[in-house]
């Protein structure tokens, strides 16, 4: 499969010292959905900006869809949709007249120009509210207005920069049913920067975590998390515990015990069968627990393990919010099947 | 320049003037005021001369408001060079909205050019003022036949003069849009924006023969005036609506001068759009 995207070495510095993006290379394969993953200020959406001709790199190349994006960006402009994380529609335009305007700029021929506008607005579910002032319009309708936007003139190279922030969690499942649907349409390549680890985890083919400027780790997720070796248990013993260490290790079926702010974070290939011989060793050595808890491999741990910190709350939606979209989004896959 | 992103967009801007009924209401505000209390309150200027032999009289109206019948016709026609300043100033604050709202960014990245971006604003930013100015003439003429003082016009307008007076309140628009657009695209804040604007336009128009009778101003006013394009575009007007017997060129020689300050600062709002609108490095 020939690759959409290719970046090398790409780089950003701001204020001639200032390393937004440090020397980043990666490729995607035609059809994609690549997702770049990376806490807020990780450089995630300066890549995206400079892959879409919005900025300039200060070092390295990238092409997308074959097309050098600091040589042609004009050229670029034309192969590419971008969905930005913000609103950008005319609010003092309706939604039909956003969508005709974007048509004419991106050279939509203008005989198809009022078909691909009428598909769109059933397809994103805005038919009813077309004639209405964007204005009026709420979250979640002037997301799919921006992604309606974005795909106007078939892109083959589709761009989305946290196109769900600040979506409930039933918007942001119906925005990734519609993507879902394109891409198996068109087979158009989706380029996604997101924070939202569950969205990472269940909509792309390939992930690629980065972490103040620089690339830490890329695969499939499944990739990804078979890298952590399996389940993670977490330890926490009641006041010094030294010798827990050295026993946990010696254990059958233990990959690894690496000792994290008092706690320890055991991998191994099946954690609940593991569970009840941590317990059992530390009760012999007559170790009090406050606590063990047993974290199957996500994209949490994953971010971990090669960040070195947790994934932060603040920078994802909350547990709750994020069970209810993995349900609705699960539930939404399965019925279309 | 594509005709089609062009068109689109200057559509865009329309539809959006169209539909803010308050900015229309409120930049009509301005020079009703000017026509109906501050141009009224002056009328009584040249009424003074009343008293005066005929002959005499049209020597000092010569010297004073250059051949205008009286000091309200020669504001009036003024007043046309007022709004094409004070009418294009608001096309630059709209691009600083564009920017805050993130409209412009999705503009530029499509494939429309900085001179498509430039030029639809350009046109659509130019046909407020240049509506303002007929109309403000249109009611100068009609207040005159209510009564209270108005725009007297005293030579006959033909197809040429028209046309000169046309192409004169055009030009001065275009060319105050360009600077305002261009002052848009590279300024970030609409605070700074506006203190810019004002410590342009209130110079500009001071300096010009747009309000003061020419024959009180002192002659290094006179001089600054001469070169002004405010002064280039209402003497246009004014040579057309009464007679050049006191100016020292044809209306063509103003018009020209006109171009030349229009034709510059378009090449300056071109180049400042391109840079504003190129990747950021």
């Amino acid at each position: 499969m020939p690759d959409a995207i290719v970046a090398e070495s790409l780089s950003k510095t701001f204020n001639g010292s200032v390393k937004a993006v440090d020397q980043v290379s990666f490729t995607v394969r035609e059809g994609e959905i690549y997702g770049f993953l990376g806490p807020n200020g990780a450089g995630k959406t300066t890549t995206l900006s400079m892959l879409t001709a919005v900025l300039g790199p200060s070092g390295g190349r990238a092409t997308v869809d074959g097309v050098d994006v600091l040589r042609h960006p004009h050229e670029l402009k034309q192969r590419i949709g971008l969905v930005f994380q913000e609103s950008t529609a005319d609010q003092d335009l309706t939604g039909r007249e956003n969508l005709e305007l974007a048509a004419a700029l991106f050279g939509v021929p203008l005989r198809e120009t009022p078909a691909r506008v009428d598909e769109l607005l059933h397809r994103l579910a805005l038919a009813d509210s077309a004639e209405r002032l964007v204005k009026t319009y709420s979250g979640g309708m002037r997301r799919r207005l921006e992604l309606a936007v974005g795909i106007i003139h078939s892109p083959r190279v589709l761009f989305l920069d946290e196109p769900t922030l600040g979506l409930d969690p039933q918007g942001r499942a119906g925005f990734w049913q519609v993507i879902t649907q394109l891409r198996k349409d068109t087979g158009m390549t989706v380029f996604l920067t997101t924070h939202y680890l569950e969205e990472a985890d269940g909509m792309c083919d390939r992930i690629a975590i980065i972490d103040h400027g620089k690339i830490v780790a890329t695969g499939t997720p499944s990739e990804l998390k078979d890298r952590l070796g399996g389940d993670v248990v977490t330890v926490r013993p009641l006041g010094k515990a030294d010798a827990l260490e050295p026993a946990l290790k010696a254990l059958p079926g233990v990959n690894s015990v690496a000792v994290q702010d008092g706690s320890f974070r055991v991998k191994c290939p099946s954690g609940d069968v593991l569970i009840p011989k941590i317990v059992g060793t530390a009760t012999s050595l007559g170790i009090s627990l406050a606590g063990v808890s047993l974290r199957r491999p996500s994209l949490d741990e994953v971010f971990l393990e090669f960040t070195g910190r947790e994934y932060r709350e603040d920078e994802g939606p909350s547990a709750t919010d994020r069970a209810v979209f993995m349900t609705r989004f699960q539930n939404a896959r399965r019925g279309r099947r | 320049m594509n005709v089609r992103r062009w068109s689109a967009l200057t559509k865009r801007e329309l539809l959006k003037i169209s539909r803010n009924p308050a900015a229309i209401v409120t930049s009509l505000m301005l020079p009703i005021l000017y026509l109906v209390l501050f141009g009224q309150g002056f009328s009584g200027f040249t009424s003074q001369l009343n008293s005066l032999a005929p002959s005499q009289r049209a020597a000092e109206l010569g010297t004073l408001v250059l051949g205008a019948p009286d000091y309200y016709s020669y504001f009036a026609a003024g007043m046309v060079g007022f709004v094409g300043v004070t009418a294009t100033l608001f096309v630059g604050a709209n691009v600083i909205f564009d920017k805050l709202f993130g409209t412009l960014k999705r503009t530029a990245a499509t494939p429309a050019t900085a001179t498509d971006i430039f030029g639809a604003r350009l046109v659509a930013g130019s046909v407020q003022p240049v509506a303002l100015a007929f109309l403000v003439l249109g009611l100068a003429i009609l207040l005159g036949h209510l009564g209270l003082s108005g725009l007297n016009i005293t030579a006959s307008v033909g197809v040429v003069g028209a046309a000169e007076v046309v192409v004169a309140i055009l030009i001065l628009s275009l060319m105050f849009a360009s600077l305002f657009l261009a002052l848009g695209f590279t300024i970030e804040q609409p605070q700074t924006y506006f203190a810019v604007v004002n410590a342009i336009n209130l110079p500009v128009l001071l300096t010009s023969a747009a309000l003061y009778p020419w024959g009180s101003m002192p002659s290094w006013l006179q001089s600054v005036a001469s070169y002004n394009p405010v002064t280039l575009a209402v003497e246009v007007i004014r040579i057309n609506f009464f007679g050049d017997t006191f100016y020292p060129h044809p209306a063509w020689f103003y018009l020209l001068g006109l171009i030349g300050w229009a034709v510059g600062m378009f090449a300056i709002a071109t180049l400042l759009v391109q840079r504003a609108l190129a990747p950021k490095t």
